[in-house]
């Protein structure tokens, strides 16, 4: 099988980072609760993971909060910065991870920059939006439908002259872009630890400039007379017990993330995907493609994108079809009714993946 | 030999303490604190010689890294808060 949906999670998982979950579930107990070898163990894997975050991303090891997912540290994230009746400016790329909490807390929506592939108008309708007022913006660092890779650090610029706390959803960026705590200033930034940073599912990280406000209280081996969740990071974000296999594997691919490097990464994906953008185009289907663009391209065949991408998976391509959790960002391209077949790159991208898939691709005409 | 603890609200701020010690020399053993230390229930601890302690703590916070108290040990096992 190639597979074409690292957009989803990264598949198959590096050796070294399976070997670093079995390696963790052999020789580690309970994080945080006691002071034996086997706890100490999981001590210091968890905190190698948060220091290897914290060098990637810009930040101090205690303001990386280990979550189950990237949904999970941005719903945590819009619960601390949003309150129902806010107005909350977004872009039109988002997941339903953003529009679906908000929703949920019944906010006024303000959607900002619908064009594909063209961040001066991002940029023009987001500092209007800012301008008319917002109590808060989350915006993502790349489309997952469509791969556009937003202006991030000017978005971010403007909240901070117009004062609007932001979240930044990185769930398409970490591990292939810079992404920097420090540097954009932003309240959270969210980002899974199973796609770009190449570790198990069921891991992600919040970083976080502020305290979030906790999804869940319970225990967290910590000021244990204390009745409220500790005021401090990252024990406020993290009660209960740890997924210490996950977030071991997630070190582990951190790690390998740190040594191939980010350019290396994002240059091989950005040159898959444009090379299969072109292909496609020759082939006469309607490709998404642009200059901002990483490794992410969405098409729409000739024909259902569901039974186009079974088509493929036939053929030995695994890609994604559909709305991809992102109708937002389907309505703002104009394919909410069609949807699209995506096809998304990882780090080991190479031009035998795109050959094939373009191969394969012959099957729709 | 005499020796001190470094008592922190959570494990990440003794394991930051202990990297930070780390790359000034000092070596330190991270390790759960005794019940009798810990006035709100559950902590980390660092261990250390008490000849580096107070150097120990300087670098704490130059570098910003948030520690509870410090508590000093005798040979015969009594300890005490030694208040920097």
């Amino acid at each position: 099988m190639i597979y074409l949906d690292n957009g989803a999670t990264s598949f198959p998982k590096p050796e070294p980072v399976r070997r670093a979950v079995s390696a963790a579930m052999a020789c580690c107990g309970n994080p945080g609760r006691g002071g034996y070898p086997a706890a100490m163990e999981a001590v210091g894997r968890i905190y190698g993971c948060r220091e290897a975050a914290a060098e990637l991303f810009d930040c101090r090891p205690e303001q990386v909060v280990l979550t189950s997912s990237c949904t999970h540290g941005l719903n945590m994230a819009i619960q601390t910065l949003v309150k129902p009746g806010d107005r909350v400016v977004i872009s039109g790329f988002e997941h339903n991870a953003v529009t679906r909490p908000l929703h949920g807390l019944g906010v006024q929506i303000a959607v900002a920059g619908r064009r594909l592939f063209d961040p001066e108008d991002t940029l023009t309708q987001w500092e209007d939006a800012l301008r008319r007022g917002a109590d808060a913006a989350v915006f993502t660092h790349v489309s997952n439908v469509f791969g556009y890779i937003l202006p991030v650090e000017e978005m971010a610029e403007l909240c901070r002259v117009y004062e609007v706390p932001f979240v930044v959803d990185a769930a398409q960026s970490a591990g292939s872009l810079p992404v920097s705590l420090g540097q954009w200033g932003a309240d959270f930034i969210a980002a899974p630890g199973h796609k770009g940073l190449l570790g198990p599912m069921g891991t992600g990280l919040l970083l976080c400039n502020r305290l979030p406000k906790p999804l869940l209280a319970g225990g967290t081996g910590s000021e244990s007379q204390n009745q409220e969740m500790p005021d401090f990071l990252p024990d406020r974000g993290e009660p209960g017990t740890p997924n210490v296999a996950g977030i071991a594997g997630l070190a582990a691919g951190i790690g390998l993330v740190r040594r191939m490097g980010l350019s290396r990464i994002a240059n091989r994906e950005h040159w898959e995907a444009k090379r299969c953008a072109e292909g496609l185009k020759k082939l006469g289907f309607p490709v998404f493609s642009g200059e901002y663009q990483g490794g992410t391209v969405s098409f729409i065949p000739r024909m259902d994108c569901e039974e186009a991408a079974g088509i493929l998976g036939k053929h030995g391509i695994a890609v994604r079809a559909g709305l991809h959790c992102a109708p937002l960002a389907h309505e703002s391209a104009g394919t909410l009714k069609t949807g699209t077949v995506r096809i998304s790159f990882g780090p080991e991208a190479t031009p035998e993946q795109s050959w094939a898939f373009l191969q394969a691709a012959r099957h729709l005409l | 030999m005499k020796f001190c603890f470094i008592t922190f609200r959570s494990v990440t701020f003794a394991q930051n303490g202990q990297r930070s010690l780390k790359r000034v020399g000092i070596d330190t053993i991270l390790r759960r604190t005794p019940k009798g230390l810990e006035q709100r229930g559950c902590g980390y601890c660092l261990q250390l010689k008490e000849t580096v302690a107070l150097e120990a703590v300087d670098q704490l916070r130059r570098e910003g890294i948030e520690f509870s108290k410090l508590y000093r040990f005798r040979e015969n096992g009594s300890g005490e808060e030694w208040p920097v």
